[in-house]
């Protein structure tokens, strides 16, 4: 359907692009102090995972998902902008081989409809892609129309992976688990469940401050901090959530090996978090590498998303030369 | 005898700027539980529609593996298992890995325009695709197949037969076969007993009659060809899917020399069950002074010496001959040689002053040729005789799906030589002249490094394996040649073999410069061949192919003397009744015991070649006649005693 839609309205008159925003590849964050409650202790401490039995899970999934997107065309400055959003979850079994499960995939077009001209946006219209309109004024300014796309490409993505992981939830085995790539107080099913655990490794967001802050900045390699309750933030649910140091910090930076846990608001989340933490302690190996987070990515999660990007359209990856001035044949 | 189901799709093939797709090679990857390995025949077709290559198939040869995971660098599993092998295993997820493979192209279809091979389904080969994949439809059907089964081509769960095709296995296209490996585990001469069974069952009819003459020439290898062999379910199974009988051969005629007392066979098939079918090689001057050359060393091939066993060849042998000095010759045997020489080296010397020149021949160059002439009755005793008539291979009368094994595996070298060359020019003569009896002959040399190699004299005999495999072809004389390294044998020789045969190599031979065409994946996987698995070349497969062959359903030679174990040596008249007996049943042993007694071997020697020769109704009395009446020897009469004229004196001073 992309190449037919796109080829569609280019014909309807709209001027070819091929424009890769660098941002395409990564993900926002949250940049704010939120602050958290405390949960396990009184304030957040540092606790040791030496000889804390690591969780042993009979399978696991893994959720992770992926955002691709790139500018096709302008009608005037309203730039036209063809995403592919995806998500799966693979299942880990006894024989330690993930397997796809589930999986999902969406095209989206992101522009501005009433900026287009009539025969662009008949265009659009036969050719039944969903379209994902940006604000009128961020619309209007090339400037600010390109980063509104990408907050849409990836709420897209975002509602993609939260739609996967409930739908997957109910087909959960009583010993099965999911752990998804990110945070889980984004949906209600997530936050509640109790076998779902969400890897959170960037760290924007800042719940603590002062000396709390530094012992969870330097926690210690396989330590984890206190569980804390995040402060709610908009929409997000009541989730527990600690830190978890996998790699030494020292030698390189605080962030270095360290990753945010997150699970449902519960006793039961305390009691378990040593054994949680010391199971994610496991998957350090092997290592996610060559992708440039390995110190916080779990090597599964990497596996998604290598295989979501072997799956997505070749024409959305960026090549060196695909910018160069295009010769007559 | 064709499988026609169809295999599921095994991989897909992959194709990048590094290691792209080409119209002669292709890289594919399957699961990392497959059943695909190195030598393994796929099929590439299924290219979407839309995509490049849609309709074409492409046929391929597994001609390398490689596996590899996500792992960017060694170190990333050093850290990731903090340095503990033992916890490496124990990481809760098995990294990506790849199975990739690589392929050579065997056909493409259509195959005009040859293009790159197309994105598509790989599959393994059925017994259909096979077939298409090495050529053998243009031989294997028609109104007139060709197509020999020479064993089974198999890849997980997968067998297809695969054949070559006699037009250029036995001629006129092509011929000749080489087979290379190691001593014991290449099965050379097992590989080459069972394609001449095969040959023999699926000769086509319109191509004539065929026969093999096999030089056995070490240990007793070929001296059971007529004797079943142990055989296993398995062995059955792949003779019925080749559709070839699993029998020993019908006709095997054994031809050995005699051992030096002229009356014992010098073969390891001397089991009294079985040496009744062995016939003596028994060659006398006419057959050895034609292929004198075979004698001379390098230093003795000259004009002269050449010009002089012509002349004798020519003038003297089987007429009558003056020798110049008073004496008349019938030269027929060595012996009558012998007195024709004695006879010129005393007429040289007495006529004093006649110099020392007979014929135009120098004396220097007769000696020369007499040594050498009496060398090889000597070294060969059994082989020539000095006296006597011959016994030969049956020229002229050779059987259609016969093989004359000549064994001469106790022969001295400079004998096997001779032998070699003889039978070799015989069979050449004969199939020039179209009355050999059949019209093509399969001749197995074992050991070929020995007789063409490489580097070393030309030889009487290396010139006339180059001449056979050079010009064999268009007579039906085939070489077979075996040996343990090819690269030892002269290039000409292995290099005319249309369809060249591998048991298990030798690391050392496949680091030489005719093994650079295979990829190293194909050299492991030579140098551990297992018994019964050879890989093959042939004009039709545009790549080695690999193919597993039933163990041969006659008799090993090992097996053999366990089962048949030689007999000892008779004493001189038991082996004369032996022999006797053997042309008629009827002669009774103690008449013939009587016979020869107190006569001399010589001559008891001559009166059974004689016998053996003819072939009369009555053995004994052709024996008896032959051997003639007894001469005694009559006393001397006493001298009648002479008295002296003068009586001597008694005194004693």
């Amino acid at each position: 359907m992309s190449r037919s839609w796109v080829e569609a309205i280019l014909a309807a008159g709209v001027v070819p692009a091929s424009y890769v925003p660098e941002a395409s590849v990564g993900r926002t964050d949250l940049e704010e102090f939120t602050g958290a409650d405390p949960v396990e202790d009184p304030e957040l401490r540092v606790h040791s995972l030496a000889g804390a039995r690591p969780l042993a899970p009979a399978a696991v999934g893994f959720l992770d998902g992926i955002e691709q997107w790139r500018v096709v065309g302008y009608a005037g400055v309203t730039p036209i902008v063809r995403a592919h959003v995806a998500a799966a979850i693979r299942l880990r079994g006894a024989d330690r081989r993930p397997r796809t499960i589930a999986e999902a995939a969406e095209e989206l077009a992101i522009t501005r409809l009433d900026h287009l001209p009539a025969a662009v946006r008949a265009a659009l219209a036969e050719t039944g892609v969903s379209v994902v309109e940006i604000s009128a004024e961020d619309a209007g300014q090339p400037a600010r129309a390109l980063p509104a796309a990408r907050i849409e490409v990836q709420r897209a993505r975002a509602t993609l992976e939260r739609r996967l992981a409930e739908r997957q939830l109910s087909r959960l085995g009583a010993d099965e688990w999911l752990v998804v790539d990110g945070v889980l107080s984004d949906s209600p099913t997530l936050s509640a469940h109790p076998r779902a655990v969400g890897v959170v490794k960037s760290h924007g967001a800042e719940y603590f401050e002062g000396p709390e802050l530094e012992r969870a900045l330097t926690l210690p390699a396989v330590h984890r901090t206190s569980v804390f309750r995040p402060k709610s933030r908009g929409a997000r649910r009541a989730i527990h959530s600690w830190y978890l140091r996998l790699w030494p910090w020292e030698g390189n930076d605080l962030l270095y090996g360290l990753l945010r846990v997150e699970a449902r608001a519960h006793p039961e989340t305390v009691a378990r978090a040593s054994a949680i933490s010391a199971w994610l302690t496991t998957e350090r190996a092997p290592l996610a590498t060559p992708d440039r987070r390995w110190d916080r990515l779990l090597y599964p999660i990497h596996d998604v998303e290598t295989y979501l990007r072997a799956r997505a359209p070749r024409d959305l990856i960026p090549h060196l030369a695909s910018r160069l001035p295009r010769t007559g044949s | 005898m064709i499988d026609r189901r169809d295999p599921p799709p095994v991989g897909r093939v992959v194709a990048t700027e590094q290691k792209p797709a080409t119209p002669h090679q292709f890289h594919f990857w399957t699961a990392n539980e497959t059943s695909i390995g190195i030598g393994a025949i796929v099929k590439v077709e299924g290219a979407g529609r839309g995509e490049q290559g849609a309709g074409r198939v492409v046929y391929g040869v597994v001609t390398d593996g490689f596996a590899y995971s996500d792992l960017a660098t060694p170190l990333h599993d050093v850290v990731g298992a903090e340095g503990d092998p033992a916890k490496a295993a124990d990481s809760p997820t098995v990294r990506q890995e790849i199975r990739l493979w690589t392929a050579a192209v065997l056909r493409q279809r259509p195959e005009e325009p040859l293009q790159p091979v197309p994105l598509g389904q790989v599959h393994v080969a059925s017994d259909v695709d096979v077939a298409q994949a090495l050529r053998m439809d243009t031989y294997l059907g028609g109104a007139q197949p060709t197509a020999i089964p020479v064993g089974l081509y198999t890849s997980g769960g997968l067998e297809a037969p695969v054949y070559l095709d006699a037009d250029f296995l036995l001629g006129p296209e092509a011929a000749h076969l080489n087979i290379s490996g190691v001593s014991g585990l290449a099965t050379k001469t097992s590989a080459v007993e069972f394609l001449l069974g095969s040959i023999f069952q699926h000769f086509p009819p319109h191509k004539g009659r065929v026969a093999a003459v096999c030089f056995n020439v070490k240990g007793p290898d070929l001296c059971f060809l007529d004797q079943p062999g142990a055989l296993e379910d398995e062995d059955r199974r792949r003779y019925e899917r080749l559709g070839v009988r699993a029998q020993p051969f019908e006709g095997v005629r054994y031809y050995a020399p005699f051992k030096a007392d002229g009356v014992n066979l010098n073969t390891l098939r001397t089991h009294p069950d079985l040496v009744g079918d062995v016939e003596p090689l028994v060659w006398g001057l006419r057959e050895v002074l034609d292929y004198a050359e075979v004698l001379l060393n390098r230093d003795d091939i000259d004009a002269k010496a050449d010009a002089f066993i012509d002349f004798l060849s020519d003038r003297v042998v089987d007429k009558e001959f003056d020798d110049g000095f008073g004496g008349t010759h019938r030269v027929v045997t060595f012996a009558d040689l012998e007195r024709l020489f004695r006879s010129i080296f005393d007429g040289l010397e007495l006529g004093g002053g006649r110099g020392d020149t007979w014929r135009t021949h120098h004396i220097a160059t007769i000696r020369k040729v007499r040594n050498r002439l009496s060398n090889i009755s000597t070294r060969c005793k059994g082989l020539v005789t000095d006296d006597g008539p011959s016994n030969d291979l049956p020229w002229g009368r050779f059987e259609d799906r016969a093989v004359y094994v000549v064994d001469v595996a106790n022969v001295d070298p400079l004998g096997q030589d001779l032998v070699f060359a003889r039978v070799v020019s015989k069979l050449r003569e004969h199939l020039e002249r179209r009355d050999l009896g059949v019209d093509a002959v399969v001749v197995f040399v074992d050991e070929l490094n020995k007789y063409a190699p490489g580097d070393g004299p030309e030889t009487y005999v290396k010139k006339m394996l180059l001449d056979i495999s050079e010009r064999g072809r268009y007579l039906g004389l085939v070489l077979f040649g075996a040996e343990q390294f090819r690269s030892q044998v002269h290039r000409r020789v292995v290099g005319n073999a249309g369809t060249i045969v591998f048991g298990r190599m030798d690391s050392d031979e496949l680091a030489t410069p005719g093994y650079q065409v295979l990829s190293p994946a194909t050299k492991i996987k030579l140098a551990t061949l297992p018994i019964g698995e050879l890989m093959l070349r042939h004009p039709h497969f545009t790549q080695p192919i690999f193919v597993r062959f039933p163990r041969p359903a006659v008799l090993r030679g090992r097996d053999g003397v366990e089962r048949f174990p030689p007999a000892a040596d008779l004493p001189f008249e038991d082996a004369v009744v032996r022999q006797l007996v053997k042309l008629d049943r009827r002669v009774r042993p103690n008449l013939v015991k009587d016979v020869i007694a107190d006569r001399r071997e010589e001559d008891v020697r001559r009166a059974l070649a004689h016998t053996r020769q003819t072939r009369p109704q009555d053995a004994f009395a052709h024996f008896k006649k032959q051997l003639g009446g007894r001469v005694t020897a009559a006393p001397a009469a006493a001298r009648e005693r002479v008295p002296p004229l003068n009586p001597i004196s008694d005194e004693p001073y």
